[in-house]
């Protein structure tokens, strides 16, 4: 198992360096001149020029490479932004919390909505229930995240009054940007649970375990659900990893000060080195979720856990 | 041993999302800001919503509009402009001119930054010379001579421009200006933007990245002190939930209330909607060394053939107004009594025969991705049939039509203006003048010897009634020779709650929050 997980930290190298070569290539070859946007229609071009020296942005593409990745490897910085100039690792590290918290509470709400509703639905196929929570999750599914946030800001936060409308600094600041988040990944998620589940429960050893005389509910969480998990645990996996990189409407909407508006906003000032340190963070922190994920797996099937021996 | 399985898997679940909510910034809210409808005995705390955070709290690091506003509370300048646009005493109790090139400013005594340390002229020479390095703002602090900045005394400071350049005043009222300390820049470096020290009401408290900056009250400012302890910038990127924000009362003051949301804010009783005109301005500016239109007649042609005032009115839903001439309202010397140029057709269309184009022909507008200025140009791309003329609408992204336009690859663009000192020489000179062709500002290649002689009398005579003459005589040739079709005025919108008191909106938009109190 440590072989395996050192194996996989070993991978995140080629990694690192393959997103860094293709997004800095990907940024030097983007139109727009980060000088001309930041000074704006107004500027001399005398500035322009001035501050086009200042930023290095007058040197070829490997130099500018060269002295990124040395600064990187040899300095562990990563560059300061072009705009506020404050260091790159400091502007992500600053918005990461309030990514991480909502990214952590939307999958939380998502899979206590998503897994029992998922559950229910597969043992009683075709009921009453099954089709109002596949109807409502097919409309979670479809209704867009800035729409349904802003439903909610209209109702809890206009109607009502019961929570604020945005910002993210108390408890009651984070209920309505998780439910947005939460409600539409529960559909994802409770489709994905009614499907693996409605599998495993025609399997064999379902039938045996029942016909041994056990309590249905022993048979569905013990033998059922256990097996079902593995691509129910890929799909929250997965949800998680995208939404650590950003649920940029949700953060817009609700005035989040999270790690996607941050990267929205480089890409429109071209401000290249928070964007490059940025896709970098996002690219290192998906490979941890997906490394989490697999491990997660060998705890839950013993026949996986027996390969990564 | 099963059960234990998956009671830790769903302990790692809740582990991950506990962690998160307790890592972070545990800042509490602030008093005023824990929730709609939340009563609070006395209210200490203002707090401000617009649409993006600060870049930097170095005035010398950026001019951006959210950055300015919060450095106006923090900073001060030599002198200052009000609401009216009128030149005061600010950090500079007097002053006057030496001879063409040199003003004297006898600074006011008993003034300490924020770090304590007393303000002397060594400051201003300090701030000067650094903003004459900066690429930001040097088209504030540009026409200042770096070598004859003399120091006195410790409060007598004597600035020079290399050129007579009677503007002055007005730059140095700008907040890129603003008066910074030798020993707080040096002692912060690089990171100087997060940690600013000026002389102004309000000291920089904290700064939660792309959230809020907050500012208390410095209680050894040598002016009137703020009545209200505490200043929160927020930053609150979506115009419609800036608005709901100042309904529900999480904000007590909205800038940029979108057109869309006027009458919301207009019929609450809770809310007061400020309108004021800005010093911004619209225009489509014709590429004056393309061929067709080179000639004056084209040019009359299409400003006949476009009826801008029902454009503006319908693409800008009732804000702002339709420009009247190059300059906006609020600027000094703006010739407001120009005789617009009709909306006829027939006219249009005889100018264009007369000119030879009867026929018309193929032309295009450039525009970058605004979405008014983009509704502006299919619309002006739709009349402009009636007269023959085929437009074809290019929407370029921002650096490559910054470029284009510098190189002259247009025919037609759309872009605005923004006079921020409130001068009608940065409102004129760079856009008219033919030192300026291309990246100088002037992108309508426009050339005209009497204009350039009657800017540089504008911009070096110290006399105002030989500048007044001057600027209102060029507004009129710039309407004659229409280089451009005037477009629209800006106005900013902001929405106030009832108890806010003592806050009015500057046109250049760097509203001032340090008079506010709640009634």
């Amino acid at each position: 198992m440590h072989k395996y997980i050192f194996r996989r930290l070993l991978m995140l190298i080629p990694v690192i360096i393959g997103v860094t070569f293709i997004i800095f290539t990907m940024m030097y070859f983007t139109p727009g001149d980060p000088a001309k946007i930041m000074l704006g229609e107004s500027a001399p071009h005398t500035e322009v020029a001035k501050l086009r020296e200042e930023l290095g942005l007058n040197d070829p593409f490997f130099v500018q490479f060269g002295r990124y990745v040395k600064n990187a490897v040899i300095h562990q910085d990563i560059g300061r932004s072009y705009a506020t100039k404050r260091p790159v690792l400091e502007m992500i590290i600053t918005r990461f919390p309030s990514t991480l918290k909502l990214a952590a509470l939307g999958v939380l709400v998502a899979v206590l909505i998503g897994i029992p509703t998922g559950i229910i639905s597969a043992t009683k196929q075709y009921s009453l229930f099954d089709n109002i929570a596949m109807v409502i999750a097919l409309l979670g599914v479809s209704m867009p995240n800035f729409w349904q946030g802003l439903m909610g800001i209209l109702i809890f936060s206009v109607y009502l009054g019961w929570l604020p409308s945005s910002g993210f600094n108390t408890p009651a600041h984070w209920i309505l940007p998780a439910l947005t988040i939460g409600t539409s990944t529960a559909a994802i998620i409770t489709r994905m649970t009614r499907s693996s589940m409605l599998e495993v429960i025609r399997q064999d050893y379902i039938r045996t375990a029942r016909s041994k005389g056990q309590v249905e509910s022993k048979v569905i969480i013990r033998h059922a659900l256990k097996n079902a998990l593995i691509p129910i645990i890929t799909v929250v996996g997965l949800q998680f990893g995208y939404l650590l990189g950003g649920a940029v409407l949700t953060e817009s909407i609700f005035a989040v000060p999270g790690v996607g508006r941050l990267m929205v906003d480089s890409i429109k000032a071209r401000d290249f080195p928070v964007v490059q340190g940025g896709v970098l963070f996002i690219a290192i922190t998906f490979s941890f979720v997906n490394l989490i994920v697999d491990i997660l797996y060998a705890f839950v099937d013993p026949r996986i856990r027996s390969q990564y021996k | 041993m099963k059960k234990k399985k998956i009671a830790v898997l769903l302990s790692f679940i809740l582990i991950l999302a506990l962690f998160a909510t307790g890592c972070g910034n545990n800042q509490s809210a602030p008093e005023g800001d824990s929730g709609p409808g939340t009563p609070t005995d006395k209210k200490d705390v203002l707090i401000v919503g617009q649409g993006a955070d600060a870049v930097s709290l170095d005035p010398h690091a950026t001019n951006d509009q959210p950055s300015s506003r919060i450095s106006k509370q923090i900073y001060e300048t030599l002198v200052t402009q009000n609401e009216e646009m009128e030149l005061q005493p600010a950090l500079a109790e007097s002053w006057e001119p030496i001879d063409d090139l040199t003003f004297e400013f006898k600074l006011k005594q008993g003034v300490k930054f924020h770090n304590g340390e007393p303000f002397t002229s060594k400051d201003v020479k300090f701030t000067l010379l650094r903003g004459l390095d900066s690429p930001h703002i040097g088209h504030i602090v540009g026409s200042i001579d770096p070598n004859s900045i003399e120091i006195i005394d410790d409060y007598t400071i004597r600035i020079s421009t290399k050129d007579p350049f009677a503007p002055l005043l007005a730059h140095l009222a700008h907040t890129a200006t603003a008066i910074l300390n030798e020993k707080a820049v040096t002692e912060f470096g690089d990171d100087y933007g997060q940690h600013p020290v000026g002389t102004g009401p309000y000291k920089f408290d904290s700064w939660v990245n792309g959230d809020r900056v907050e500012l208390v009250r410095f209680d050894d400012y040598h002016g009137k002190a703020p009545a209200i302890g505490k200043v929160i910038f927020r930053n609150i990127p979506e115009n419609t939930n800036r608005t709901i924000e100042l309904e529900t009362g999480g904000i007590d003051i909205a800038y940029e209330i979108p057109p869309t949301d006027v009458s919301r804010v207009e019929s609450n009783p809770d809310l007061v909607l400020q309108r004021n005109m800005n010093l911004s301005t619209t225009y489509l500016g014709f590429n004056c060394n393309k061929e067709h239109f080179k000639d004056v007649r084209v040019r009359q042609a299409i400003n006949y053939a476009v009826n801008m005032e029902a454009i503006v009115k319908s693409v800008y839903k009732g804000v702002g107004a339709p420009s009247k001439g190059p300059l906006g309202p609020n600027v000094w010397a703006s010739n407001q009594n120009l005789t617009p140029y009709e909306f006829n057709v027939e006219k249009a269309k005889k100018l264009m025969a007369e000119a030879g184009y009867a026929d018309g022909f193929k032309t295009n507008i450039w525009t970058n991705d605004n979405q008014q200025r983009m509704d502006i140009a299919e619309i002006v791309q739709n009349q402009l049939k009636a007269i023959n003329i085929d437009a074809e609408v290019k929407v370029v992204e921002w650096g490559a039509f910054l470029d284009g336009t510098t190189a002259g690859e247009h025919d037609i663009f759309i872009l605005g203006w923004v006079t921020v000192t409130g001068d009608p020489d940065y409102g004129l000179y760079p856009l008219f003048h033919s030192s300026q062709h291309g990246a100088g500002g002037n992108r309508s290649f426009y050339v005209n010897e009497k204009v350039d002689a009657l800017l540089d009398q504008g911009r070096t005579s110290v006399d105002p009634a030989v500048r007044e003459k001057a600027y209102i005589e060029v507004q009129q040739i710039i309407k004659d020779e229409a280089p451009w079709v005037f477009t629209w005025s800006g106005e900013d919108l902001a929405g106030v709650r009832s108890n806010v008191k003592g806050f009015k909106q500057h046109p250049a938009g760097h509203h001032k929050v340090y008079t506010v109190y709640f009634e």
